[in-house]
């Protein structure tokens, strides 16, 4: 027993290596070709700046970089939480209501298609100059369409014999929507997380460049670039990709805890041998 | 009341105090009714089964044995005519949980353990926990899948799966088994080994199974009657005994008789294709 526990742990491991190392390789290689391309031709400052140098500066600007970060990635939670929840919600209600379903559904479609974050330039209008609502509220409302899209599939489209065998059960709708409809619309719900959890990051501070405080990511960098601080504007950027990384994977960790088993995995499984 | 054209003498014989397992009277189911694209799905259809029988349904597509299956099953409603369930109307029996039933898909839910899917109808019944699981192990016992509890359904293979479905379906003890083709997507060899399986559950348990299916030899092998309809309007055309005894085996498939009511089966069906077009061309 405990030869084969061995024997799986060093697969296990060998298959992380086989998982990790070519993107850390990959990595290196990038990074390594970047700076010895910007030393070799002696490229200057203000066209592309080496890997070491933006390092130096995010380290030495940790402080105000991380300060940044948690201005945008307040925005971006705030808008992922507000926007999962009403998108959960209205899904539930579209799915009670047919008519509503019919109306809500395109529009919902049609809008993911669209570039909608431009709307916080109306929603700067509407706060005062100084406050984060546009910006919330912007996330919010990416967030809310991609997981009501989403989530309304996963209610809606269940597999017909379950709903067959729920009927000869004499099951109520609300015994249905228990046990087969939200258990089906879990994998679809985290699906759409993966997809809004980098977007609200995105949306948040693509945000800031259409007005309001300059406090968040999106300023630090527009405004580092403009003042020729290239390093530092790099550095902000570096912080902007942390955050998205964080967020994704705050969205990958929570459906492994939530569906342990690969709540993806399944679903797919499921579809294919029906 | 009166018993259907060809019933075998033990549709009739054990009506005693019992009620029918199934009693079916001038029932039509029309789809689209009163519209431009209506369908004629079944009509004229009488049929009686006793309990402890083993009915199947067998003709071409679109001869209506699925859609009679859920009329018994109460996941559609007649358009004309009468169904008796354990002596109640099917609308009241599906209420009581009077059958179990098993489709072409196993119909397992993913998310659930194998234990948890057998658990599913004694949890709506509202059986209590250890109750309920104590059961469940014994279908799956039943089904000899004991070791499988804990599995998740795609764990297991298409057999297996189908295995765990019946044993679902008969988990409350309903006295009525109805089965959708449940062994269409196996091979024929776990086919084979499943329908064996299936008629000692059945002669274990005592229970009375109807049974959709589009194979001869699974329905003679299987079925006290095998029922042959016709497809446009659907209808039964013929019922025919199969007398084979109740101790069937792999010795069976090859029995002299076992072949004989293939036959018998076969020509039923062959003569629906002959209705069909000009009639009586082709019979040598």
């Amino acid at each position: 027993m405990s030869d084969r526990g061995s024997g799986t742990s060093a697969l296990r491991t060998a298959q992380l290596a086989q998982v990790v190392l070519p993107p850390v390789v990959f990595g290196v290689l990038f990074f390594g070709a970047w700076e010895l391309l910007v030393a070799a031709f002696d490229i200057k400052p203000y066209f592309l700046v080496p890997p070491s140098d933006i390092l130096g500066r995010f380290l030495d600007n940790f402080d105000l970089i991380w300060a940044a970060m948690r201005v945008s990635g307040a925005n971006a939670l705030i808008g992922l939480l507000v926007g999962a929840i009403l998108g959960v919600a209205m899904s539930f209600v579209l799915l009670r209501f047919r008519v509503l379903d019919e109306i809500v559904t395109p529009l919902s479609i049609a809008l993911n298609a669209v570039p909608i974050f431009v709307l916080v330039a109306v929603f700067n209008n509407m706060f005062a100059i100084t406050s984060e609502v546009p910006r919330r509220l912007m996330v919010t409302l990416v967030v809310y369409f991609v997981v009501l899209v989403n989530v309304a599939r996963g209610l809606r489209q269940v597999d017909a014999t379950h709903v067959e065998l729920m009927k000869s059960y004499a099951a109520s709708d609300w015994t249905v929507l228990r046990l087969v409809r939200v258990p089906n619309a879990i994998p679809y719900f985290f699906t759409a997380l993966k997809i809004a959890a980098p977007l609200a990051v995105i949306t948040a501070f693509v945000s800031e460049y259409f007005g309001g405080s300059q406090n968040g990511l999106g300023n630090k960098i527009t405004s580092n670039l403009a003042t020729s601080k290239k390093a530092e504007g790099w550095a902000y950027v570096g912080g902007a990709c942390l955050l998205g990384l964080a967020f994704y994977l705050f969205a990958v960790v929570l459906e492994m805890v939530v569906t342990p088993r690969g709540a993806g995995d399944r679903a797919e499984r499921g579809r294919s041998g029906a | 009341m009166s018993t259907t054209s060809g019933a075998g003498s033990n549709a009739t014989a054990s009506a005693g105090t019992a009620p029918n397992a199934v009693e079916i009277a001038g029932l039509r189911k029309v789809f689209n009714a009163n519209k431009a694209n209506a369908v004629e799905a079944l009509v004229d259809v009488d049929l009686t089964i006793a309990p402890g029988e083993f009915v199947s349904l067998i003709g071409p597509s679109g001869c209506g044995k699925s859609t009679l299956l859920r009329l018994i099953a109460n996941l559609l409603d007649p358009t004309s005519g009468t169904v008796l369930v354990n002596g109640k109307p099917a609308a009241q029996a599906r209420q009581d949980q009077d059958y179990g039933m098993a489709f072409q898909q196993s119909g397992l839910f993913e998310w659930r353990s194998v234990v948890r899917n057998i658990e599913l109808p004694l949890e709506l019944k509202g059986w209590g926990k250890a109750e309920r699981r104590a059961r469940a192990h014994e279908m799956l016992e039943l089904v000899k899948l004991g070791d499988f509890a804990g599995h998740m359904p795609w764990q297991l293979s298409g057999g297996m799966q189908q295995r765990v479905a019946i044993a679902r379906a008969l988990a409350a003890h309903p006295p009525l088994l109805l089965m959708d083709e449940p062994f269409g997507a196996l091979d024929e060899m776990t086919r084979e080994h499943m329908q064996a399986e299936l008629l000692q559950i059945c002669a274990r348990t005592s229970t009375t199974v109807v049974f959709v299916t589009h194979s001869i030899p699974e329905a003679v092998y299987l079925s006290n009657r095998v029922v042959v309809m016709s497809p446009r309007p659907g209808r039964i055309t013929e019922i025919i005994d199969v007398d084979l005894g109740s101790d069937r085996d792999e010795d069976t498939r090859e029995a002299t008789e076992f072949y004989g009511r293939i036959t018998a089966v076969r020509e039923a069906l062959r003569g629906i294709e002959m209705g069909a077009g000009p009639r009586g061309i082709e019979d040598r």
